[in-house]
Parts: structure tokens; sequence; C-alpha cells
């Protein structure tokens, strides 16, 4: 047995330091949760002024409604879009900063500025940029291909710019942890796939990816949590949902009940809904990874 | 089989010269050990053969042709590394496999091919396991297996034992040298560790500061230093050098110090009149010195290994029969220093003096067991044919007491029993 040195002597002073994070964490998230997951079981007027005790009414209500279940099934086409997106472009970005060897600092600042930018202001940037009739990149992209863009009037076309906004703001992120854990990977594995001649791509395959699972799944991870939380600046200012609920993710719609249609309890239950969803999807990834994932040496 | 022949090799990494013009050959099946200190470039040195770094300038041939320019993979050479560079994931025998799986016809053949090498390093049951799963000395196996598959025109090790502990790594060195004796693949190994270059190498190259200092068979090395580097470089505890003045005697040269003066054998190869008449550094290895008592009577020298009477600190006859060649024994001892013990450290198998000579320290290799404390007052000799002298300058060797292949005679095992 190691000794574990005590940082403290006395347990309440320890306890003391700890109150100040317990207390923000107590008013702002866990009893919010409970207040959402009481107020998920009334039916509520004029902003929750007058409320009425429903029991599971809502839930009932969300199981039957079409546009919840529309809602829903976009939301999970949009964060396995986003994820997949995600991983496999800051990859591929983060493969070639690895293995640059001139300039690399500069690259990967030019590669992770996105990030750095609050989503909202990115959503109206991107707007202006990708905008139908005024954006700069639609109007080369459409000189270039002769596709008509117009993601204002088609449904699957905003998707795909909301997907791949999403996709470009979370880059940054998942290419520092990925360089990071790239350049973990001892110099002698790679040079000694060199000595024998191993080509990039069976190198990355077979030696990388393996090497760096455990980043991989933390990733996965996080980014699940922000195709289905992170994208709502977006959602917001660029398509309001529309068109015709294209994309009108989970966290969108329970925010324009909450909101617009004042439909407190109902909001609130898709809340609950969507939390419990969530917290199974990580669950699951990080069951099924610890089956597959390596870790160390 | 191919030889080896690096042509003016030069390495720069920014303004840093790792490796300064470096012209060596070597030969086909050689087994060639580069050591020095660290920062001495040896291993950039391995790496520029195995083009995992590019040559700044010269050039490196490998059989008869020129690979300067070549990818590593084109060069058909196998590394093993210090940290043993498997993949942690994948098994041994997929580590010993992954890399060449395009040079075998059939996945038969290679698998054979790898129970073969698993055979010669007899691991045969380690290859379902992964290297988490190993011991270090199996996992050096195991690299030096991945290199065995790939039957490689030459083999580059860049300090492979040096992750092991003591008693293994002895234990592989004599594996290693068995291997290189069955396969006879040109060999290059980096080491820092001087015993590890002496028992290994068909030849030593010592560097330093990116230079070649000298290249030789290890005894060569050991008796005919060509500097003061290489002289103190390799021998532990290392040669005793002092500065002297070189006077000419009646017949012959002398070594003159405060406290001593030696006569410096004249011979063929010699060529004394380069220092004569300045200072220069006087070398002499710990075990080349002898010791006397001054009391009379009392008195304890050099003698040799064989002699079994030394177990008890007692006289030791002067002229023994047992006495060997290349030893400091009585009757080639020169010169005569009185000098003050200040230290002893018995080290088992003999026993290592500090003296003060004067203003300098030498220090004295005797036998263990003999009866000499701090403080006593000691008479030092110096076997005449083991001694050099360096330029003060430049380091370089000026003269060795003995000609060349003469001051250690190869002995035959019968004449050791005599």
């Amino acid at each position: 047995m190691t000794e574990t040195t005590k940082p403290y002597d006395s347990t309440l002073g320890a306890a003391l330091l700890l109150l100040p994070t317990l207390v923000v964490l107590v008013v702002f998230l866990y009893y919010p949760a409970l207040l959402t997951f009481r107020l998920s079981l009334f039916q509520t007027l004029l902003l929750g002024t007058e409320r009425a005790f429903v029991g599971l009414e809502n839930y009932v209500g969300l199981l039957g409604s079409g546009a919840y279940h529309g809602s829903f099934l976009i939301s999970v086409a949009f964060a396995a879009t986003v994820v997949l997106g995600t991983l496999v472009v800051s990859l591929f970005v983060a493969y070639l900063l690895f293995q640059v060897e001139v300039g690399e600092s500069t690259y990967l600042v030019a590669a992770i500025w996105p990030y750095a930018l609050p989503t909202a202001v990115a959503g109206t940037v991107l707007l202006f940029l990708l905008h139908p009739t005024l954006g700069i990149i639609t109007h080369y992209v459409e000189a270039l291909t002769g596709v008509e863009l117009d993601w204002f009037t088609s449904g699957p076309l905003a998707f795909l710019v909301v997907a791949l906004s999403a996709v470009w703001k979370q880059l940054g992120y998942n290419i520092v942890f990925l360089v990071a854990a790239l350049n973990n990977v001892p110099t002698t594995l790679t040079e000694s796939a060199k000595l024998d001649g191993v080509g990039h791509l069976r190198l990355l395959r077979r030696v990388y990816l393996p090497l760096i699972s455990p980043t991989l799944v933390f990733l996965v991870v996080v980014n699940t949590i922000y195709a289905f939380f992170g994208a709502f600046p977006l959602v917001d200012l660029m398509t309001s949902g529309g068109p015709s609920g294209a994309t009108n993710l989970l966290i969108f719609k329970l925010y324009r009940d909450a909101f617009e249609f004042s439909s407190l309890g109902s909001a609130a239950a898709q809340s609950v809904v969507l939390f419990v969803v969530v917290a199974l999807l990580m669950w699951v990834q990080l069951r099924v990874s610890d089956r597959y994932m390596h870790y160390g040496a | 089989m191919s030889q080896i022949t690096l042509d003016g090799l030069t390495k720069q990494f920014g303004d840093v010269e790792a490796v300064r013009g470096i012209d060596l050959t070597v030969e086909s099946g050689e087994f060639l050990v580069f050591v020095g200190p660290s920062g001495c470039g040896k291993s950039t040195t391995l790496r520029t053969i195995a083009g995992l770094e590019d040559a700044t300038e010269g050039r490196i041939l490998i059989g008869d042709e020129d690979v300067t320019g070549l990818d590593p993979a084109e060069r058909s050479v196998a590394m093993v590394f210090q940290n043993y560079a498997l993949y942690p994931h994948m098994t041994a025998a997929e580590n010993m496999t992954f890399g060449v799986r395009s040079s075998f016809e059939s996945d038969a053949a290679m698998q054979e091919r790898v129970q073969e090498a698993a055979e010669t390093l007899d691991i045969p049951e380690l290859l379902d396991r992964k290297p988490s799963e190993l011991s270090g000395g199996e996992r050096q196996r195991v690299a030096i297996g991945r290199a065995l598959v790939r039957e490689p025109a030459v083999f580059l090790l860049d300090e492979p034992l040096s992750n092991l502990d003591a008693k293994l790594r002895v234990q592989m060195r004599a594996e290693l040298l068995e291997l290189h004796r069955e396969l006879e693949t040109t060999t290059v190994y980096v080491t820092h560790d001087q015993t590890e270059a002496m028992t290994l190498g068909d030849r030593v190259a010592v560097l330093d500061d990116g230079r070649l200092q000298q290249v030789a068979t290890p005894q060569e090395l050991y008796d005919y230093p060509d500097n003061r580097f290489v002289a103190e470089f390799l021998g532990n505890p290392a040669m005793n050098v002092l500065s002297v003045d070189v006077v000419e005697g009646e017949t012959t040269y002398a070594a003159e110090h405060a406290e001593f003066r030696v006569p410096l054998p004249d011979h063929h190869d010699a060529d004394l009149s380069r220092v004569a008449g300045s200072v220069a550094q006087f070398g002499v290895r710990p075990e080349d010195i002898s010791v006397r008592a001054t009391e009379s009577g009392r008195q304890t020298s050099d003698g040799t290994a064989a002699d079994e009477s030394a177990t008890a600190p007692q006289t030791v006859g002067e002229a023994t029969a047992s006495q060997t060649v290349g030893e400091a024994t009585a009757s080639q001892t020169v010169g005569e220093a009185t000098a003050s013990v200040t230290v002893t450290e018995p080290l088992g198998e003999s026993l290592l003096l500090h003296c003060d000579v004067g203003e300098d320290s030498l220090r004295v290799k005797t036998q263990p067991r003999t009866a000499v404390s701090p403080g006593d007052t000691v008479v030092l000799g110096f076997d005449r044919d083991r001694l050099h002298l360096f330029d003060p300058d430049d380091g370089t060797t000026a003269y060795h007491s003995s000609p060349k292949g003469e001051a250690a005679p190869t002995r035959t095992v019968a004449e050791m029993q005599d």
C-alpha cells in the first residue's frame, strides 16, 4: 500500500475550500436540474405563473408528437454527421500537422483559431459568408459547380450547412487533442516503420489510430455532447430551425417550446429526455470503446 | 552481407555540427562498435547510416551502392532501438511481421521465418504475447527478432542493452555475440559503455566531438591509444596522465617528474626526438604500476593473477616463476616514485589505491588483500613496456614504450597453463 499524503489536516478545512464550488454547482446546476424535472410533471400557463400537476402527461405527449419525433431524428442524424465529420477532418488535418516539419506552429494556430470564436459570432459570420444571395463562398461555389445553393428553402441543404458550420467550429478543439496525442506516440515507432517502408495510411490505421484511441474516444464523447447541446447558436442565427423543421434540433425545439410557445412543462420534459438520451449514449460509447481501446504500453 | 563505407560523412543540426567528416569502412560481416561519451555523434552517425537523418555532406555506401539519398526502407538495414520500439498493441509475432508483410511471397513463408527467428532467440512461446506482458529482456529479444525476420544486409543497434539491468546485459551481450557469429551479418553497434564496446566489437571506433578518434581492435585500442582521449576513455579506472619533462639521458631518453624519473626504452618504432627537451603528458594505466612497501622486508608487488600465494597479505617474492608478460613485475619495473596512499578502494578482484606523488595523484591497481592503508608511504614502479607519452598541445600520442604488437603478445592457452 502506498501512503497517500493528506494535504489538509482537518476535514473541515478541506470542506471549506470545496464549499464555493459546491455552492455554485448546487445553485446553478443540481437545483435547477431538480426543478426542471419537477416542472416536467406540470402543465403551465402564462410563463409558469399558473401550473397544474399532470404527472407523466408531458412525456406521453412527446411520445405521440410527430414534430418531436422529427426533431429527435434530425438531432441524431445531426450528431452522427458532426461527430464523424469532425473526427475525420480533424484527424486528417492533425496528421498533416504532425508530419509537417516547417512552420508547424503557424499551421497549428491557423487550424485552431475557429475554436477561439464564440459560436454566436461564428454563426453570424458564417451566415454572411454562406448567404444564398449575398455570401461570397456561395457565390464562388455556385460559379464553379453550377449548383444552386439556396439553403434558405432547401431542407437538406440547410441541414448540411449547419452541420458543416458545426464541424468547422469544433475542428480546432479536436486538432489540439489529436496533435498532442500523435506527438505522444514514441518517435522510434515511426522510425521503425520508416525503416520497414510502411506507408503513411497503413501507419495511421495500424499504428497511430490504435495508440491514440483513448483520445479518440474522449473526442467522440465531447463531440457528441457538443452536437446535441452546443449547436444551438448556429441554428438560432442561421436557420431558426427551418426550413420546415429541417434543422429543428431538440435543443432548439425545446427552447422555442419554452420561450416562444410558453409550454414550460413540455419543454422541461424534453430537457429531461435529452439529458437521458445523451447520458445513455455516452455510457454506450464508453462501454464499447473499453473493449477495443488500447491504453498505453 | 555487405560492407559499409562512410566517406567524409558530416551531419549538421542547424549550427551544431554533430558529425564532422567521418571516413570509415565496416568490413562485410564485421561487428563494429561506435563508442564515445554522450553527444559525441555516435547515434547520429548510426541514424545517418539508417537514413533516419540525412547526411549534410559526404557519402554512405552499403555494398557497392551509394545509399546517401535513399529512403530508409530502400537501404536493406534493420535497426534495434534502445527503447525496443515495439508496437504495444500488437503481439510479438505481429510486431515481427508488421513491417515485412509485403516482402514475403506467402503468409506461410513469413510465418516460417518468424518461427525460425523466434527459435534462434529462444522465444517461440512468447510469440502470442503483447509487449506489456514481456520483460525488458524478452522485449529486446522480440525487437532483435523483428530485425532478423527482415534478413537485412546490415544490422544497426542503438544502445540496445542500455535499458536492461546489469546481469541481463551481460547475458544478452554474450547472446548477441553468438548470434553474430551464427549470422555473420555486418553489424554496427552504438554504445556509451566501454565494456560493451570492448567485449562485442571485432573493431571499436572511438568518437569524440563528432570526430573519429581511432578505429582498432579492442586490445590494440587499449594498448596503443592514438591519443590521450582514447587512452583515458577506455579502461576503468582510467589511465593516469601526468605532466613530465622529457630529457635526453646518456643512452636513452627519460621522463622526468618532480618525484621520479622513468627511463623510456628506445625501439624501432619510437621517435622521442619530437618531444625531447619539452613537456609531455606521461600516461600509465593503474594496473601497470607496481607497489612496494618502503620498510625493508615487508614488501608487496603487483604480481600475477595466477599467484595463489596472494590470498593473505604477505610478501610476494620478486620474479616468481608465474610472471606473465605485460604485467608489471619487478623485473621490468622502471622508475621509482615515493607516494603516500590517500584512499584505498577494495574492488574485490583487485585493490585500487589513490596515491599522492608530489603535486599529482595516481590511481594504482594492485592485488586484493594487500596490506596497505591510507597514510602509508609506498614505492611505485612502472611497467617499462606499458608507458605512453602524449603531446601536451593536441593530445596525440608521441610515444608508446613498446612497438606495436609486442607489449602484449598473444598467449596460447598452453602457455597460460605453464
